[in-house]
Formats: C-alpha cells, sequence, structure tokens
C-alpha cells in the first residue's frame, strides 16, 4: 500500500517533469523552427515564384530554375563554385593532415604557436580576406615583389584581374583560413591513436608509409570525413572570400553560386530568382548533412 | 609519443656537431619537420605582419614601387591608426559588435542552457533524435537563408538596425551551443545532483547551485563562441544593416574604408587587425572545446 502509493508519485513527477522538460527544449526549438525552418520553407516557396521586392509573386513552378541554367553567369558559378569546392577540399586535406603531424607531440612553446597557426581561422574572414586583398594589389603586390625579387617571374601579375590567377587566389585564401582548422581536427584523432599500436607496427617493420597508411588513416578517417563535410558544406555556400577579394570578377570568371544569389537576389531585387541559385544545390546540401550527421552519431557510439 | 620526444632531445644536441649528410635518420627527420614548420609559420603570419607593417607606413612610403615594402623607408606614422579613429565610425563599430555579440550571448544562453540540460539529463524520450534535429540547422548555412530572412526581418521591422543582427545571429549559435552544452552537462555525474536532492534541494535548486557551477567551464566556452560568431558574421550584416551606423566593426571597416576606387589600406589594416585580434584571442581560448563539439567528442 505505501510502496504503491510512493511508486504512485514517483510515477507522477516522473511525468511532470517529463513535460517540463520538454519545456526547457521548447525555446531552442521554436527560435531554430521559426528563424531557419520556415525561412528555408519560404526560400522554397520564394524558388518557385516570381516574387520581387515590390510584388509578391505568383507560382510559375521551376521557371527561375531552368532560366537559371540557361544563364551563361550562373553556369559560370556553379563552374566556379565546384572547383573551388573540389580543388580547395583536396588542399585542405592535404595540409591539414601535414600540420597535424608536424604539431604533433611536445615541443616547447607549443601552446604560442598553436595560437599562431591558428590565426587564419579565428580571425574573421572578412578582415583577413581584406589583407589578402592589399597582398594581391594591382600595383603595389607584395607577393609580385617578392616574386620578382626571387627571379620567379620577370613581370607583375594580375592576381586579381586575370581569370585564372584570380581563381587560385580565392582558392589560396580559402585554403590558407581552414587549413588550421582542418590540422586541429586531425591532431584530435591522432591523440587517439594509441602509441602501442604504432610501436607495434613500428618492431613489426613497418616503414612509416606501411604506418601512415595502415594503422594512423584508419584511425584518424572518421573524424578527417567529418571535417571535410562540414568544411564543403560551408565551402560550397560561401560567399565572403569572392565577395570582398574579387566581387566575382573580372567579369564574372571567379563568380560563385552564393554571390551570384546575392546579386541577383539583393541587388537585383529579384527574390524568387536568387531563392532559386541560392537553393540549386540543396540536394547536395541535405547529402552532405545526412552523411555528416551518420558520421558524427556513429563515432558517438566509440 | 615518448619516444618521439626522447627522441627530438638527442636530435636537438646533435644537430649542431654534425653536417646534415652524417645525421642519423631521426635527426634528418627532425631538421625536415622545422624547416616545414617554419617555412608553414611564415606563410600563415606573413599576411599579418603585412598587415601590421601597413598600418604604421606613410602614405608616400605605401604607394612607391620602387620602395622594399616589407620594411619601413620612411619613419612609422600613427596617421593611419588617427585616421581610422577620426575620420570614421570606427568607435560606433566597436561599440555595436560589442552590443550585438553580448546580445547574442544572452539569448543564445537563455535558450540552451536550459534546453541542453533537459536533452541531457531529464532521459526525455527521443532526446538525442531532438539533440540531432537541433544540432543539424548549424548545417544550414547563411547563404541559404539571407533571401528570406530579410522578408522576415523586414516584417519584424527591424531592418537596418542592430537589433535585426541580434535576433538573427543566434540561429548560428544556438543549434552548436545546444550541443556543446549537452556534452558538457552529461559529463556532470549524476550522483552529485542526487545527493543535492537527498540533501534537500528541489531539482531547480540542485541545477543552480550545484549542476550549473560545475559546468561553468562548458558554459564560459559557449557563451565566447556566441560572441566570436556572432563577431565572425559577414553575410547577414552585409545584407541587414546598410547605413553606416548600424554596422558592425567586421562589415563597417571593409565597406566605408572603400570609397568608390579609393581604398585606405593603411587604416583598412588597422581596423581588421584592430578588431579580428581580439575575436582570435577568445576564440584560442576555447578552441578545444570546440574541436570536440564539432566532431562530437564531447558526447559518449
Amino acid at each position: 500500500m505505501a510502496t504503491a502509493a510512493i511508486a504512485q508519485r514517483a510515477a507522477g513527477r516522473r511525468f511532470v517533469s517529463r513535460h517540463a522538460g520538454y519545456l526547457l527544449v521548447l525555446p531552442a526549438v521554436i527560435y531554430v523552427l521559426a528563424l531557419v525552418g520556415f525561412p528555408l520553407v519560404l526560400g522554397i516557396w520564394y524558388s518557385l515564384t516570381d516574387v520581387t521586392v515590390a510584388r509578391e509573386g505568383h507560382f510559375i513552378g521551376l521557371k527561375n530554375f531552368l532560366d537559371a541554367t540557361r544563364d551563361p553567369t550562373f553556369r559560370l558559378a556553379v563552374r566556379n563554385t565546384l572547383i573551388i569546392g573540389i580543388v580547395s577540399t583536396f588542399a585542405k586535406i592535404t595540409l591539414s593532415v601535414a600540420l597535424a603531424f608536424l604539431m604533433l607531440g611536445a615541443f616547447p612553446g607549443r601552446r604560442v604557436v598553436r595560437a599562431l597557426f591558428v590565426l587564419p581561422w579565428t580571425v574573421p574572414i572578412a578582415l583577413s580576406t581584406i589583407g589578402w586583398k592589399w597582398m594581391f594589389h594591382s600595383q603595389y603586390s607584395v607577393i609580385n615583389w617578392l616574386l620578382l625579387k626571387v627571379g620567379l617571374i620577370d613581370q607583375g601579375i594580375q592576381w586579381l584581374g586575370t581569370p585564372v590567377a584570380a581563381m587560385a587566389a580565392v582558392i589560396l585564401v580559402s585554403t590558407w583560413r581552414a587549413v588550421p582548422f582542418g590540422a586541429i581536427t586531425v591532431l584530435a584523432g591522432l591523440t587517439a591513436v594509441p602509441s602501442d599500436v604504432v610501436d607495434a607496427a613500428r618492431i613489426d617493420g613497418a616503414n612509416w608509409w606501411a604506418r601512415f597508411q595502415r594503422v594512423i588513416v584508419p584511425i584518424i578517417a572518421p573524424i578527417l570525413f567529418i571535417a571535410v563535410l562540414f568544411d564543403l558544406i560551408f565551402t560550397l555556400t560561401e560567399l565572403t572570400v569572392v565577395y570582398l577579394l574579387t566581387g566575382g570578377g573580372p567579369v564574372d570568371q571567379t563568380q560563385v553560386m552564393a554571390n551570384y544569389a546575392l546579386q541577383v537576389g539583393i541587388a537585383g531585387s529579384q527574390l524568387g530568382a536568387g531563392a532559386a541559385i541560392a537553393l540549386f544545390l540543396l540536394p547536395a546540401q541535405l547529402l552532405l548533412t545526412v552523411l555528416a550527421l551518420r558520421a558524427i552519431a556513429r563515432r558517438e557510439g566509440l | 609519443m615518448a619516444t618521439l620526444t626522447a627522441r627530438t632531445k638527442t636530435a636537438v644536441t646533435l644537430t649542431g656537431v654534425r653536417p646534415w649528410w652524417r645525421l642519423t635518420r631521426g635527426q634528418r627527420g627532425l631538421l625536415l619537420r622545422s624547416l616545414a614548420v617554419t617555412v608553414y609559420a611564415v606563410v600563415t603570419a606573413f599576411p599579418f605582419y603585412w598587415m601590421v607593417i601597413t598600418i604604421f607606413k606613410a602614405n608616400g612610403d605605401l604607394y612607391n614601387p620602387s620602395n622594399n615594402p616589407l620594411w619601413f623607408n620612411q619613419p612609422p606614422t600613427l596617421s593611419n591608426i588617427q585616421y581610422l579613429l577620426e575620420q570614421t565610425r570606427f568607435g560606433t563599430w566597436m561599440l555595436n559588435s560589442l552590443i550585438i555579440g553580448t546580445a547574442v550571448v544572452a539569448i543564445t544562453l537563455l535558450v540552451t542552457v536550459p534546453a541542453g540540460y533537459a536533452l541531457a539529463r531529464l532521459r526525455l524520450p527521443f532526446a538525442h533524435p531532438l539533440g540531432i534535429a537541433i544540432f543539424a540547422t548549424y548545417l544550414v548555412p547563411p547563404s541559404l537563408l539571407f533571401i528570406p530572412l530579410t522578408r522576415v526581418v523586414h516584417s519584424l521591422g527591424l531592418q537596418n538596425t542592430i537589433w535585426s543582427l541580434v535576433v538573427v545571429l543566434p540561429t548560428i549559435s544556438i543549434p552548436f551551443t545546444v550541443w556543446l552544452l549537452m556534452g558538457f552537462f552529461k559529463n556532470v555525474p549524476f550522483e552529485i545532483e542526487e545527493a543535492a536532492l537527498v540533501d534537500g534541494c528541489n531539482r531547480t535548486q540542485a541545477v543552480f547551485r550545484v549542476v550549473l557551477p560545475i559546468s561553468r567551464a562548458g558554459l564560459a566556452a559557449a557563451g565566447m563562441f556566441a560572441f566570436a560568431i556572432s563577431l565572425q558574421a559577414f553575410l547577414y550584416p552585409l545584407v541587414f544593416t546598410s547605413s553606416t551606423a548600424v554596422k558592425p566593426v567586421t562589415l563597417g571597416v571593409v565597406t566605408d574604408l572603400i570609397r568608390g576606387d579609393v581604398f585606405y589600406w593603411g587604416s583598412l589594416m588597422a581596423g581588421a587587425l584592430f578588431s579580428g585580434v581580439p575575436v582570435a584571442a577568445l576564440f584560442t581560448l576555447f578552441l578545444d572545446d570546440f574541436v570536440e563539439g564539432v566532431t562530437g567528442g564531447s558526447i559518449k
């Protein structure tokens, strides 16, 4: 009798606290639904209408998307977005792993060195991009000055004025910025590599490449995979570097999708067309997101 | 790791006495490693060196192609900094950023501390999928949302005010912070909270007197991230604020010091470094927590 009453009261308390628990989560859920979920749905709706800043839109089906595929600037933007995404991802992975190995182990001043190495990632990207823009200046480029001094070139490169050099500049800045984050992430994975496993491989006669390939890579691969997916999701939708460094120029040769969406949707007031450009890669983004979340869920299972 | 350090030490003492071709494999490795660290450090740091030296150069020195750009050819000057402080709204922008950052931190913590606590500790059914769903919104980049958000901001009457950013920027910080705090709260032993309950605290008191004080490192990390993230943002400020007086510093520096075709490079670099370096310092302090959060390492 007494135990039953206690059990009942406990159950009652659990019931209350369970519902109170959801109440505690509610503000976060409402915030995210109102300002991420709702705009995302509204954006998808916009992309299917001819809405502008001045007038409400009518449903026009996939016309915005079809128009975009026929727009030469949009095609350039897709091409450049993919080139920047793919090239910089490979560069970032290679350099991140290399830098992680450099920073591995204890050495004097490690904390200071690490704080310096992560500067490109911790300084707001808009501000460091302006620094790079000055280094790529058409007349006073310090990079050209150095290259001329060393004798690698015999006349200054118009970094932001020629298509290939401008793409290279965008990729360079984007890579320079992301490598520290990649390196720190890989480092977090590397410290999880048990040193006795590596030692065992060494005793078994594995050279450093074999140890790297067979022992270290399998252990850091999951964390690297997550970092790459995160980075891709944001790189494919990035516009700060392009907006500030080249403005998409010369003549749209470094135009990327997010920056073009900004030009069409905000500067050009074509909300519907802009939304379509911004959301063009949404299916790919969703796929990357699902992969990233699954990879994280797998890691949690460790 | 231990062997690596040991070998490093012997190599350091021996590198000086042997020519490089007579080094052992380990010593050559160390030499190569030091070389690589140096090269990388130069590449990383050079842009910042270049920004710093630009700040203190006179215009006549900066804009003369025959000068050595790496050092001063005329005496250093404070005129670029003076221009930034006196001829632009740099102070206003810094203040705007401070207000926006503080408000974003407050909103973020108010919303995420209860959510993180509930999801981590109340054994709610579906707590885990709900946590992942909230975190997933972190992966919806601003460039997918800014066009419809202009309409949302407009209907709230917040366009071209710093409050538009106070309302919108937590969408970046909240999802991540919930995730981060879930990890921190999970690591507080249940026994401690139960002991407080036995001692006569109710649940709320137990949270405020025991759980939150123990998790203060996590709360500090979460707050700093919300602050740093709100200062890193560029697209939302660009789209939602247009008047000089309401811009945050990241936007103000890179837009208002470029007048038509004229770039005030010295002052630009000064503004960028003065506002960027504090953000970087904050971020660096809590780097490890951030990486753990991103890679799911804090939830076990």
